[in-house]
């Protein structure tokens, strides 16, 4: 009976050591202690997706941010049918949900069975409310995070618009060749 | 294909079946469900309290029960405080109306309405027998239930004990709840979860605040105006102003009435009444929209139905009660329907 209930407890002990493992290496969660990290996953929810499953919608109203604990997801943008990424074990997305109500930005697809973490913006808000300094914590990584994308989406434009004016330059000397 | 049919047909029957069956238990444990219904009630209203304790670094348990002593405190202080001044007043009322002059008033009353209304045909109206029949009723009905022993130690013990842990698992249940839903009407329960907590939230406790403002307000223009049970009447005014409408009426006409029952003077009691309406007047256009959203209000006749059928099913406190849980229906369908149609499901 003892180790009936032994390997049960050991279970979910695994389970929690596992899900904390998985939190640390997500950025939004970076730098919290042991203890701050057992209070973000009381509020997660978990949920298993089979293969195929739509998670989101592009255009369903932005609840929260899912984090992949184990499987395979591919953003879709919808309209052209492109994939925009595929994302793995400990990847994340969705995190923009937990600052703004705009509507989802595209459609995520379990290419796999997954099972999934969701952190929800109503729940953020009631961490906030509970515990400032972790809410706080949290929401400066999140920022942090969006910067840090933002940044890199800048970087990525200046280096269009350097392509774009280059190539506009090219035709202008083809054109001037040409007359 | 018949089979696929078929198989359907069973499902839907097995999921009526079930529905019927959980209704059935549901009236046959009606006061216990009645029971869990205010505790969630009071246990909704007091979440935000139990969170601003835990926002200093308290557990959620030890915040339920430093709530819960704080509680304690004021109900016993308010016991020992206004208690006694609200019986004697109760005790002074009681033997302050000659039930001599009531019952001139009301053949008075009763001869002149039949002769106003002569062209009728109408006959003894017998108004006061009947008013007579009501209040033994009402106090029947008040008396059986505040007094019956086990409504008694249901409402004194297992009442505090529900809200207690209802308060304490209030995540774990929400969560438990959550976990049920299909992944495809996830999201969806998650933001309708949230947006009728906004919402009723704001409402249920806007309500109570009005009502506490409402009750002071009355006892100070009541005692400005010396009557004699202003503190037992004022309090009653700022419970009764939960129903909208009704409410305020009922207090406002317990206050005239009193007053010319006891003093018979009906300029004294115009004042009470122009008081009543002063109240009114400040709850309508300063507190009303500051403290309760305004999204969450019901028609006069949604709220004088519900108020009817509360009272007729589960008494005064049906009455006091079918308002908010109308409300709770009503954001529910609202918000319900506004986000489901926001959503693709495929």
């Amino acid at each position: 009976m003892d180790s009936f209930w032994g390997n049960i407890f050991r279970q979910r002990e695994k389970e929690e050591e596992g899900i904390r493992y998985i939190l640390r290496r997500i950025p939004v969660f970076k730098g919290l202690n042991r203890k701050e990290l057992a209070a973000v996953e009381r509020i997660l929810y978990r949920r298993e997706y089979k293969s195929g499953e739509i998670i989101f919608h592009q255009g369903d109203p932005a609840a929260g941010m899912y984090i992949i604990e184990k499987g395979k997801v591919q953003v879709v943008f919808e309209p052209t049918q492109q994939v925009i990424a595929e994302l793995h074990d400990g990847d994340f997305f969705g995190e923009l949900a937990l600052l703004d109500d705009s509507p989802r930005s595209a459609t995520v697809i379990a290419r796999m069975d997954c099972k999934m973490l969701g952190f929800f913006q109503s729940d953020l808000l009631d961490l906030i409310e509970r515990t400032p300094r972790l809410g706080v914590k949290i929401v400066m990584r999140l920022l942090t995070v969006i910067g840090e994308r933002l940044k890199k989406s800048n970087e990525q434009v200046q280096a269009l618009q350097i392509k774009l004016y280059n190539l506009k330059q090219k035709r202008q000397n083809i054109a001037g060749s040409g007359s | 294909m018949m089979e696929a049919t078929l198989r359907r047909w069973v499902k839907t029957m097995l999921i009526v079946l079930m529905v019927i069956g959980v209704l059935v238990f549901l009236v046959a444990i009606g006061d216990l469900v009645k029971l869990v219904i205010i505790s969630a009630l009071l246990a909704y209203i007091l979440d935000p309290l139990v969170t601003l304790i835990e926002s200093n670094g308290i557990n959620r348990t030890p915040a339920t029960a430093i709530l819960f002593a704080a509680i304690a405190l004021i109900l016993g202080l308010i016991l020992i405080l206004l208690m006694p001044l609200i019986s004697a007043e109760l005790f002074e009322m009681s033997n302050g109306i000659d039930p001599e002059k009531v019952q001139q008033a009301f053949t008075r009353l009763d001869n002149s309405i039949k002769e106003a209304l002569a062209f009728l045909g109408i006959p003894d109206l017998h108004l006061s027998d009947r008013l007579s029949d009501t209040v033994v009723q009402f106090g029947n009905s008040l008396f059986s239930n505040l007094f019956d022993v086990f409504s008694v130690f249901t409402n004194l013990v297992l009442t505090p004990f529900i809200v207690f842990f209802l308060l304490k698992d209030s995540r774990s249940i929400k969560k438990y709840f959550i976990s049920l839903v299909p992944n495809r009407y996830f999201e969806l329960t998650c933001n309708l979860i949230y947006k009728m907590d906004v919402q009723l939230g704001n409402y249920l406790r806007g309500q109570i605040l009005d009502a506490l403002v409402v009750g002071i307000l009355s006892i100070i223009a009541l005692w400005l105006l010396d009557v004699k049970n202003a503190l037992f009447i004022g309090t009653f005014a700022g419970i009764a102003n939960v129903i909208p409408y009704i409410g305020p009426l009922c207090g406002a006409v317990l206050g005239v009435g009193l007053s010319l029952l006891e003093t018979g003077d009906l300029m004294f009691a115009l004042y009470i009444a122009l008081a009543f309406g002063v109240v009114q007047l400040i709850d309508n256009a300063v507190l009303q929209p500051n403290i309760v959203a305004r999204n969450v209000d019901l028609p006069p006749l949604a709220v004088l139905l519900v108020v009817i059928i509360g009272g007729k099913f589960f008494g005064i406190l049906g009455m006091l009660l079918s308002v908010p849980v109308t409300a709770i229906v009503k954001v529910f369908l609202q918000e319900g329907i506004h986000i489901y149609r926001q959503y693709h499901f495929t």
